[in-house]
């Protein structure tokens, strides 16, 4: 599905991934966890596109094709769906809208007919039922005004929605109580098929209770450094990081 | 002793009026030409406007002949349209609802003098050529639209003069079009005075198009009267120089004002917004909304002015403009004022001007929308609050086009 190879990037001259590798399979779960600072939403801004930071070396393969050649519309195009630590309020465009117009240019990048009204209308009603998103929200405008918990279940109704190959879920359960932190990890265990992958981005094991990966990776100064089971998320959360760093530096 | 100056000289361009109810106020006009310039930009009012392009324009002052088939210019296809093409008067010729009058203003009794002082005032009371004048009688509802339809057809350069009333009790709607059928360069000036009786209602929209290489400048004086509501969205979608003087007087209690703006500007367009509303009675509420998006080397000034006079209790007054820059070249001047005399009064205004919102586009890219298909997103719902206001259907459809011809934005809301 996706192969990280070498992966150096930097934001404003200083370098925040320092030879990343990583690959996940159609049908995997993998856990990225880390403690601040140590690259992880960098990696998801990468993947995604963010320009401001400048990818210096190294190559990422997204089901053949070149990801970093890729504009951000492109390469959600292409089935890679960020899910953002920080959903942006967009006052004045609904989400409805807003949706509909991401779902015909998708579909037009991959030579596919527009979606009817109709048809729309009941993908919104089946998908927003799937992390309980009230359907009124859905017609309201982008996570404006959106409780913590609703901007990240409406992240999942999205995906949801884009049915993407790829997504990578950057600390999606961080300001989460423990009942939005069920009806998300549920959204994305609905789901998850053996077509697609999902990457966990996470600080706490937490989240891990509930989606459960096939591999956890351990990202620190910019390199992953330790790759395990779900029994590694388990050791960490016991041991905390500075085991991580006292046995890398050591 | 002939005046040498610059104004002067553009005053003897243009024949003196034969609107013999604008003859009273001549002399007034003629003293103020007399003892003033063109003003500079060390005027308050013209700090951002240039006029010298203006005063030395060369305009072809011979008229075409106008073509009375090809009268495709109105923008609501069922509306009651009245066409000044190069300063001539075409009035309608079906049949109107009975209680509406449409007629020239030179067989107007009186017009009610303009109370702004400046220089284009002055000149359109010696020079205006032509206008309209169209009355709604008491307790009317007039339900087509009523368009004025305003072409420069040729290289034209004139003075137009209308005077609109709406009597007590009656409701009316009115379009004011500008557009122009030729590139060469043009200039008109169309002064509106509008009379709102008491309970009645008026809606304007004024939509303006005229190309890119004509000078457009045109005042509206309003008066309103108790337990009126008047409405005026002024919609600049094209036009080199284009100057909005709306000058509103608000005379009875109980009475509401909105004005709305919304101006698109690209290339080295030029648009200045200056608005007053002066609440001299108590009891009464304006609203005013003005949004712009500018792109390219354009210029944009608001200047909006609200006066709460010391009778004016209980006035409630609220005032906005808003600014996107979509190109790093545009300029925008927004000056927003207050004053206020009465000490039982809700007001409140505010400016802001600023680019589009980084994230939001990061945020609506990472879905799959092309970065072109994420502005047209945010800009469509930054203008959405002023397109609502739009009461004529028709108008919102030509906003729309107009947009998707200059801009290459396929809107919708």
């Amino acid at each position: 599905m996706i192969k990280i190879e070498n992966l150096h990037a930097s934001i404003n001259g200083k370098e925040i991934l320092k030879g990343l590798n990583l690959v996940v399979n159609a049908g995997e779960v993998h856990a990225i966890m880390g403690p601040n600072g140590a690259g992880k939403s960098t990696l998801a801004s990468v993947l995604a596109g963010r320009e401001d930071y400048e990818v210096t070396a190294g190559s990422v393969d997204f089901d053949g094709t070149d990801l970093l050649e890729l504009s951000t519309e492109d390469r959600a195009r292409e089935g890679l769906f960020l899910a953002f630590q920080y959903p942006v309020e967009i006052p004045g465009v609904s989400n409805v809208n807003f949706l509909r117009t991401a779902l015909n240019e998708i579909r037009e990048y991959r030579g596919q007919e527009s979606i009817s009204a109709k048809d729309f209308m009941s993908m919104v009603r089946e998908k927003s039922a799937i992390v309980e998103l009230d359907s009124k929200l859905a017609s309201r405008a982008v996570n404006e005004g959106f409780s913590g918990g609703e901007k990240k279940r409406n992240e999942i109704f999205q995906m949801a929605m884009l049915e993407p190959k790829l997504a990578v879920l950057d600390e999606t359960d961080s300001g989460l109580d423990i009942d939005a932190l069920r009806i998300v990890a549920n959204g994305v265990n609905t789901l998850k098929s053996d077509k697609n992958a999902t990457i966990v981005i996470t600080h706490y094991q937490r989240l891990l209770d509930y989606i459960v990966p096939d591999f956890v990776h351990v990202l620190y100064n910019g390199r992953i450094v330790m790759t395990g089971t779900k029994d590694l998320a388990l050791e960490l959360e016991e041991k905390g990081y500075d085991w991580i760093k006292d046995s890398i530096e050591a | 002793m002939e005046n040498s100056n610059k104004l002067s000289q553009f005053s003897q361009r243009f024949a003196p009026t034969e609107i013999d109810a604008l003859l009273p106020m001549g002399d007034d006009a003629r003293a103020f030409i007399a003892e003033n310039d063109f003003p500079t930009t060390k005027v308050e009012r013209f700090k951002y406007t240039r006029l010298t392009k203006l005063a030395n324009a060369v305009f072809e002052a011979q008229k075409q002949e106008v073509n009375l088939e090809k009268r495709h210019e109105q923008i609501c296809p069922d509306s009651i349209a009245i066409y000044v093409v190069d300063g001539e008067v075409i009035l309608p010729e079906t049949s109107l609802p009975s209680g509406l009058a449409i007629d020239f203003i030179s067989s107007a009794q009186n017009v009610p003098n303009s109370s702004i002082k400046d220089v284009f005032a002055a000149l359109n009371t010696l020079h205006a050529q032509s206008g309209v004048r169209i009355k709604v009688a008491n307790n009317c509802i007039i339900e087509p639209v009523i368009e004025l339809v305003h072409v420069v057809n040729s290289s034209y350069a004139g003075f137009t003069r209308n005077h609109l009333s709406v009597g007590e009790n009656a409701q009316a709607k009115f379009v004011l079009t500008y557009v122009s059928k030729h590139s060469n360069t043009g200039f008109s000036h169309v002064h509106t005075s509008i009379e709102v009786a008491k309970h009645a209602h008026v809606q304007v929209e004024k939509v303006q198009m005229e190309s890119a290489e004509n000078f457009s400048f045109s005042d509206e004086e309003v008066w309103q009267d108790a337990d009126s509501v008047f409405q005026i969205n002024t919609l600049t979608l094209d036009g080199h120089l284009v100057r909005n003087d709306l000058h509103i007087q608000v005379l009875g209690e109980h009475s509401e004002t909105h004005l709305n703006g919304l101006y698109m500007l690209n290339g080295q367009q030029h648009v200045a917004n200056y608005t007053t509303v002066d609440h001299q009675v108590a009891n009464c509420q304006s609203n005013e909304l003005y949004k712009g998006i500018m792109d390219d080397k354009s210029v944009s000034v608001f200047n909006g002015k609200v006066f709460v006079r010391q009778d004016a209790q209980k006035t409630n007054a609220f005032q906005s403009n808003a600014n996107v820059l979509i190109s790093e070249d545009a300029s925008v001047n927004s000056k927003p004022e207050l004053e206020i005399y009465a000490d039982d009064v809700k007001c409140s205004h505010g400016s802001t001007t600023g680019q589009l919102d980084d994230e939001a586009l990061f945020y609506l890219r990472a879905r799959g929308i092309s970065e072109k298909g994420a502005t047209q997103l945010l800009l469509t719902a930054f203008m959405s609050d002023v397109l609502e206001k739009i009461s004529v259907p028709a108008v919102k459809e030509k906003v729309f086009e107009v947009i998707n011809e200059r801009f290459n934005w396929d809107l919708s809301l």
